[in-house]
């Protein structure tokens, strides 16, 4: 008899310990299966670069979780297919002209994914959809880009500078050019149009200089802001050498917009004074085409100087600023 | 003295416990293999042994702190083992029970230790009541003046007088001693000897004495019996059980009174 | 004889004896509710026990929940300073201290004490007999003895563990004061910033389960004492640390089932 109960009591324990352990690690797992149960639908998309992304990092539609990194698999010579498991209930909202883009949690957060955009034009994603990667900025991208441009700016600006100097000074062979009516006659109706066109170019150049000041005030009240000690945007920009880039360019702004500043203004004179217009413009022929070339770099480069200041505006370091600047124009 | 040949109180008509067929194990040790007793109203059994012949499971196997393996116990016309909770607890209240270690409450004055069972069992007596019975007990047992003292003051002896006192508390119509002298000098032993059968006069009781001490038996018993590799090997009065020739009971004999 | 001892076991010796203490421990916590509900309820015992248990560690749980506070909040400023937030130092204490560090600090150095202390206790009744004695006098030892102190525990931890949880934003308070001439009412404010009643729900809850687990154990391991005085000393060791282990793992269950509730 004691025996049968001693059997009894082991085979009860031993279930006991058994109930008990799956109710442990049923509690410790439910936790997990919480998402497991929610239908998902799988979407892809390549990344060149992942950044640390890691398997389960979270995705944010709207500013919203909707899902998780599933996987991670290198594709071809130098991608990255990144898999992500998305709700169910969330995909009539995605839309497969969205966008993907790594971001981070908060300021010093986990890497997540963002989808963002899309349009009603288009259906929306189903299982196996890809969406289209955007090439986020790193810091180190914009500065470099921004670095490129000045220095592309500057080359420009300094050519100018030497021409418009030249011209004011009525030197060389202008002098000469002015004396020949017959082509003053000739080019009397292309420099009314180059008038025009000057004068669109100066308004343009002025917008660009007024762009640049905005955006040497911006970072020079960003780079005061750098120098309050003991602010979080002071120690991650303590790293000297992203501060000193900054600041050069800074520098370098600052002296592009005098130049363009000077040279407008010359350029207006110029081009009010019919016949020093005609002689920047008869100094050569050649000068002139090379010229009208420079302008349209000049162009060029101050839109994509106004693309760098949007970049600039959504980089997570400097949004923070730009956002309290808008809210105090407003 | 031999006190088995006086047994004024004894009622020979009415059994008081009846145990039949006991047998208990533990694992492959086989403690008690078939004991038979039967103890009658207002009589003193003694059950003498060696030590670890099974005495002390006997007794605890009749308060119902051990489960048989097999055979029944009947106290008071009620098969213990069969009663659960309130009948069992009923059924206690009418068995008192000394420990062989005294198992006083160590954190509880004496005054405690005799008023505890009272209190919880009889919920409904006054505290004067309580302090009636209390003094009355200790008065019995002649340590009315240790009321107030801890269980650790008192010596061996005194430790086991409160015990009985405490089971006598109850007014029980039987009584259990597991080992009363185990442990005292022989005049303390002598001093509860007397105690045991002032009890049997004084509260009526009838008595099983566990023990392996041959004076105590002989003093305070109406019966013995020899419990020897757990059976009975002899039941009846002391002398008849001494005049044998069975070589066993002969040398317990000789050890216990050369010793 | 020895033939029985073959089928007698059913895996090994030592693996039936422990699956036979689970389902002892199993069967005393199942008792425990059998009993808890049925009079007498001995609340005079329990008051006692519970100023045994709660009082007497008062002292202990002061000066472990104001040396927790300062050491935590001296210990988590520099990580802050260099992210310029020490001002979240305040939040931060909160958050540690009502959500994690009250409620372990109290179970744990109850365990110690209280859970120790009942094991040794119930384990030298055991061993000298008390038990049965208080069984053959018709008194139910395991309403008495154990019910009584789970009882007591599961109320006077919980109690225990908001004192210390005061008492270590206290000590968190004069450290923040001390370096950042933080006022009282910020402190406060700050404290309780992060704090849901919900943390504070889970926070008793997990305190009422410690409590519970440290007297159940410390019961257990005392009731089902053997080996003389060694058992005693056995019962009290064994008690604390099987107490402390079910706490973590406890503390875990209810951290998860607690997140559970968040997400409604």
């Amino acid at each position: 008899m004691i025996e049968k109960s001693n059997k009894r009591a082991v085979i009860v324990g031993l279930f006991v310990l058994v109930g008990l352990s799956f109710l442990v690690a049923g509690i410790l797992m439910v936790g997990n299966l919480h998402d497991t149960f929610q239908p998902k639908i799988k979407i892809v998309s390549l990344f060149p670069d992942v950044s640390g992304l890691k398997k389960g990092s979270n995705i944010w539609f709207s500013g919203v979780k909707v899902g998780v990194v599933s996987g991670l698999k290198f594709y071809g010579s130098s991608q990255v297919a990144v898999d992500l498991n998305i709700e169910n209930k969330v995909q009539q909202y995605i839309r497969q002209d969205a966008k993907v883009k790594l971001s981070t949690d908060g300021l010093i957060g986990n890497k997540i994914l963002i989808i963002y955009g899309g349009t009603g034009a288009y259906p929306e994603v189903v299982a196996g959809d890809t969406l289209e990667v955007e090439k986020t900025f790193t810091n180190e991208d914009m500065i470099n880009m921004l670095q490129a441009n000045n220095e592309n700016l500057l080359e420009i600006t300094t050519n100018f500078k030497t021409m418009s100097t030249k011209l004011a000074a009525g030197e060389g062979t202008i002098g000469k050019l002015l004396n020949d009516n017959e082509l003053y006659d000739n080019l009397s109706a292309t420099t009314h149009a180059l008038h025009k066109t000057v004068d669109a170019t100066a308004s343009s150049l002025n917008k660009a200089s007024a762009q640049a000041q905005q955006l040497l005030a911006s970072l020079n009240t960003f780079s005061a802001g750098l120098n309050k000690k003991g602010t979080l945007a002071h120690d991650l920009v303590s790293d000297t050498l992203v501060f000193n880039s900054v600041k050069s360019t800074a520098r370098q702004l600052q002296q592009i917009a005098d130049t363009a500043r000077v040279m407008v203004a010359t350029l207006q004179t110029a081009s009010r004074n019919p016949k020093s217009a005609l002689g920047v413009l008869l100094y050569d022929e050649s000068t002139g085409a090379n010229m009208k070339a420079t302008l349209k770099n000049l162009e060029s480069s101050s839109l994509k100087l106004d693309e760098d200041l949007e970049a600039v505006q959504h980089n997570f370091l400097l949004r923070r600023y730009f956002k309290k600047k808008a809210k105090a124009q407003e | 003295m031999n006190k088995s040949q006086q047994a004024p109180i004894i009622d020979s008509e009415a059994t008081v416990i009846r145990i039949e067929g006991l047998r208990k194990s533990f694992g492959t040790l086989d403690v008690l293999k078939g004991v038979d007793l039967t103890v009658l109203k207002g009589e003193n059994v003694a059950v003498l042994g060696k030590s670890g012949s099974g005495k002390s499971v006997l007794i605890k196997i009749m308060v119902a702190l051990l489960q048989p393996d097999a055979g029944t116990v009947i106290i008071l016309d009620q098969n213990v083992h069969d009663l659960r909770g309130k009948a069992l607890d009923a059924l206690r209240l009418r068995v008192g029970f000394s420990f062989q270690s005294s198992a006083l409450y160590d954190s509880m004055s004496i005054y405690q230790n005799l008023a505890f069972p009272l209190s919880i069992n009889k919920p409904k007596m006054t505290r004067k009541e309580v302090d009636f019975t209390v003094e009355e007990t200790l008065d019995a047992v002649g340590l009315k003046s240790k009321m107030l003292q801890m269980p650790a003051d008192l010596s061996g002896g005194q430790r086991k007088r409160i015990g009985i006192a405490r089971t006598l508390i109850l007014k029980p119509e039987i009584m259990l001693y597991d080992e009363p002298t185990a442990g005292l000098d022989p005049v303390t032993c002598a001093e509860i000897n007397a105690l045991i059968n002032q009890v049997q006069e004084q509260y009526k009781t009838s008595s099983v004495i566990i023990t392996h001490d041959l004076t105590c038996a002989k003093s305070t018993c109406n019966r013995v019996a020899m419990l020897i590799e757990g059976t009975f090997l002899k039941i009846g009065t002391f002398d008849a059980v001494f005049q044998t020739e069975d070589a066993q009971i002969h040398d317990f004999y000789e050890y216990n009174f050369i010793q | 004889m020895k033939d029985n001892q073959e089928p007698s076991a059913v895996f090994s010796n030592s693996l039936d004896a422990y699956f036979i203490g689970v389902f002892r421990g199993f069967h005393f916590f199942l008792r425990f509710f059998k009993s808890v509900f049925t009079r007498p309820f001995h609340t005079r015992e329990i008051i006692h026990q519970g100023y045994e248990i709660g009082l007497k560690s008062l002292s202990l749980i002061s000066l472990t929940g104001f040396v927790i506070g300062i050491v935590f909040t001296k210990q988590s400023r520099p990580s802050l300073e260099d992210f310029g937030a020490v001002s979240w130092l305040p939040s931060l204490m909160g958050i540690a201290i009502i959500k994690a560090l009250g409620p372990l600090v109290t179970a744990i150095i109850c365990a110690g004490k209280v859970g120790s202390s009942i094991g040794a206790e119930l384990g030298s009744m055991q061993v000298t007999e008390q038990i049965d004695a208080m069984e053959v006098s018709a008194v139910n030892p395991y309403k008495y003895l154990v019910v009584t102190r789970v009882i007591a525990t599961t109320l006077s931890v919980p109690i225990l563990s908001m004192y210390c949880s005061f008492v270590g934003l206290t000590g968190a308070y004069f450290n923040v004061h001390a370096s950042e001439n933080t006022g009282l009412r910020v402190f406060i404010q700050n404290a309780f910033s992060g704090i849901s009643f919900l943390d504070i729900y889970t926070s008793i809850a997990k305190t009422v389960v410690y409590g519970f687990t440290i007297g159940m154990v410390g019961a257990f391991k005392g009731y089902h004492a053997t080996q003389g005085t060694r058992g005693v000393g056995k019962a009290a060791n064994e008690a604390v640390v099987l107490a402390m282990f079910l706490i973590f793992l406890e503390e875990i269950l209810i951290v998860q089932v607690s997140n559970w509730f968040r997400n409604f």
